[in-house]
């Protein structure tokens, strides 16, 4: 069949795979990818489509056959609108020709992950934690986080995950590597430890899920290195992936399949919840229509957990390489209380999970005293979320502790206008950060 | 299809302040009902006169202030409860319905309602009772502990709120278990007053009353007006237990020792609360 004959066909309602797929060009933490296509490019599944050599970048592939008919902003679930490329299916599965490795040593490992584009579940491209300078020790699979255990810990998938934390060990040269699992989750601890079959990777229990932006709190429970906001896990010596890391990793290397594909969990009013494997680009209404479709009017749809997930404005949004989750609540389930005034009663700070007074904050965010906010420790909230959820009053902690954060950088960064080199000033010549009325006393 | 976009938690636990404050409510009116059964008919006359005075008054300023009337979340019935059950059964009518009016409009309203007090308003309506109509409002009787009966009902007390000490015990672990109130106030308070007496050397039997058990799980816990901090609440917990003996030691009426400890308390929340601020775990001293 050509290419031709195929356009001609009216399209169908495929199964998993949609008939279009918006890639974003952005789905990692770093710099946008550049295109390397252009509009009516001929792609197959797995061609590199964007990358960008000038910094931290993930590149990302096509996820189907096709070719391209926009590069074009478009809608993304974690960031407004990015510039995406939108990829109209062939029905074909032409794929490029696969790389994979047998026996793979550390620059194969370290080459495959960045080629294939992995980008763990807290939006980090993987291979740079495998490049670090920091010297690696330790290799720590989460799997407290239940939207990534609902996806990706099928009994048939573990023995990739432990290929994934052997091969992230050997490339990135730690000696021991842990996975981390709830203290309830015997069942999967089980299946973990009827699969290993090496005493360098051990299991730890622990006692709370650990969301990815807890990353550096869980590096703390596990190794007892303080990792403050300001560093990641790497400066604890601590690789912290996930399992659909792991998963991506053991494709990527042993099959040579860049990160295209994710899979998905499907839960709330859908009529058919449960677990699909999506490929990257496909929007999230094809992902709830081939969950049955939804059951009610939704209300709201949620990406990865509905403690700190976030929120979508529709169901065009494609699906990233991060999306575990999909999350629909039906109208009536949608939360719209007021707010009512704090009552101190500290249920909120018992269950912070940094050790900090968010109902306090909250209330001088809302007060308009960002400056109190941040005597009180604001940044070391990492939003996940729980204070909202147990806040008796349904008081908006999050919200207002995420507002004071944006004031205060408004506050403490000078416009570019303004910061201008102060005459006089002996310290430096570069245009004044501090800002004049900081100086004025002590120098004129 | 319209859908909402908000921060995130999507989801709640479902503890709301209706909850919390209708559980402690019927607590209480257990308590009460049980006071009628030892007082006769006129325990009940005081409770109903003090919650409907409380309501009253809330709902007056509320109208007058033109702010959104909140009677539905109970806090103005707690205060009414409370305050009645701190009076003895013997007292003038009129003394609840003052007490009602200076607990909700001038420690709740005046200091920024439900939320914003210093004081309990309940307590400090009854210190400021005791200050003007001592004579009126004290007890004739201070309960003994004689034996384990006493624990489920106490003839011998002289306040609404010493009848049962059972009940609240029930009740605040109640509390407790459903996470209503934090566990650190009561358990702290409890211990310390129990390790405090047997120190000093007084009889356990004096201590133990049923204003004991109110302040172990009502008074004290009170989210407003307690320390918010983990560790103040901690130490809130032990400064409680110290002051009811010393204060009980040195006047004979651990009854009162509780409300006043409450109340000294509630003084220097705020003090202990700004001297145990947590450090965040993820913030690296320089
Ligand atoms: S949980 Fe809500 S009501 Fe309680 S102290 Fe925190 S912000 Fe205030
Ligand atoms: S979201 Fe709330 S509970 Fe979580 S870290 Fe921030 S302040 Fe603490």
């Amino acid at each position: 069949m050509t290419t031709e004959e195929v356009k001609k066909e009216t399209p169908k309602k495929k199964k998993e795979s949609g008939k279009q797929v918006v890639i974003p060009l952005l789905q990692h933490i770093g710099i946008t990818c550049k295109p390397l296509v252009k509009v009516k490019d001929e792609v197959l599944i797995g061609q590199k489509i964007g990358e960008n050599s000038d910094g931290l970048c993930a590149p990302v592939h096509s996820s189907i056959a096709g070719h391209v008919v926009a590069i074009e902003e478009r809608l993304h679930p974690l960031c407004g609108k990015i510039s995406s490329i939108v990829i109209e299916s062939d029905e074909t599965n032409r794929a490029i020709e696969y790389n994979p490795h047998n026996n793979p040593s550390k620059e194969d490992i370290i080459n495959a992950v960045q080629e294939a584009g992995i980008v763990d579940l807290t939006g980090y491209p993987l291979y740079d934690m495998l490049t670090t300078y920091n010297r690696i020790d330790t290799v720590l699979i989460n799997l407290t986080f239940p939207g990534d255990v609902n996806s990706n810990c099928a009994p048939e998938n573990i023995p990739k995950i432990i290929e994934g934390m052997k091969l992230l060990m050997k490339g990135s040269g730690a000696l021991d590597g842990a996975f981390i699992i709830h203290k309830y989750n015997q069942s999967l601890s089980s299946v973990i430890k009827s699969k290993l079959h090496d005493e360098n990777i051990e299991i730890f229990t622990v006692k709370d899920n650990y969301s990815p932006t807890m990353a550096n709190l869980l590096a703390y429970e596990i190794t007892g290195i303080p990792v403050p906001n300001t560093q990641t896990p790497l400066d604890a010596g601590v690789i912290l992936s996930s399992a659909s890391g792991a998963l991506a990793v053991t494709r990527a290397v042993n099959e040579g399949i860049p990160h295209i594909e994710a899979n998905v969990t499907v839960s709330g009013a859908v009529r058919n919840p449960g677990t699909r494997r999506v490929n990257i680009g496909t929007s999230f209404k094809e992902v709830i229509q081939s969950s049955g479709g939804y059951s009610g009017e939704p209300g709201k749809i949620i990406m990865n957990g509905s403690l700190n997930g976030t929120a979508q404005p529709n169901d065009e949004v494609p699906v990233i390489k991060s999306t575990t989750e999909i999350i629909v609540q039906s109208t009536d389930e949608v939360l719209c209380e007021s707010p009512g005034p704090c009552i101190h009663c500290a249920r909120c700070v018992d269950v912070c999970p940094v050790n900090i007074l968010p109902g306090r904050i909250a209330s001088f965010s809302d007060m308009g005293m960002y400056d109190e906010c941040f005597k009180m420790h604001v940044s070391s909230c990492i939003e996940c979320g729980q204070c909202f959820y147990v806040c008796p009053s349904n008081r908006h902690l999050v919200q207002l502790i995420k507002f004071a954060k944006v004031e205060l950088v408004k506050l403490l960064t000078i416009p570019d206008e303004e910061a201008t080199p102060i005459p006089g000033c002996q310290t430096c010549e570069n245009p004044c950060l501090l800002g004049e009325p900081f100086i004025s006393g002590g120098i004129a | 299809m319209k859908l909402t976009v908000s921060h995130p938690a999507h989801i709640r636990e479902g503890v709301t302040i209706n909850k919390i404050m209708w559980s402690k409510i019927a607590i209480l009116l257990v308590l009460s009902l049980i006071s009628a059964v030892v007082f006769g008919p006129k325990a009940l006359a005081v409770v109903l006169i003090s919650v409907l005075a409380a309501v009253l008054t809330e709902a007056g300023i509320q109208k007058l202030t033109k702010q959104e009337l909140t009677i539905k979340d109970g806090d103005a019935v707690l205060i009414g409860l409370i305050m009645a059950l701190l009076l003895p059964p013997t007292v003038d009518l009129w003394i609840p319905v003052v007490g009602a009016f200076f607990a909700v409009a001038l420690v709740k309203h005046a200091f920024g309602g439900l939320g914003s007090t210093l004081f309990n308003p309940a307590i400090a309506a009854w210190v400021f009772m005791n200050m003007s109509w001592g004579a009126l409002t004290g007890s004739e009787s201070i309960p003994y502990l004689s034996g384990y009966t006493d624990l489920f009902i106490e003839f011998g007390s002289g306040r609404l709120a010493e009848v049962s000490s059972m009940v609240l015990i029930i009740g605040g672990l109640y509390l407790i278990y459903k996470k209503y109130i934090d566990w650190r106030i009561p358990t702290l308070y409890l211990i310390s007053t129990i390790v405090m007496a047997l120190l000093i050397g007084e009889e356990l039997s004096y201590v133990i009353t049923g204003m004991l058990f109110l302040g172990i799980f009502i008074l004290a816990p009170d989210p407003t007006t307690s320390p918010i901090t983990k560790k103040g609440r901690f130490i809130y917990g032990i400064l409680c237990g110290i002051l009811t003996v010393v204060y009980g030691y040195l006047t004979y009426d651990y009854v009162v020792a509780v409300l006043f400890t409450v109340f000294f308390a509630n003084a220097v929340a705020p003090f202990i609360e700004k001297n145990t601020f947590p450090k965040p775990v993820n913030e690296v001293s320089a």
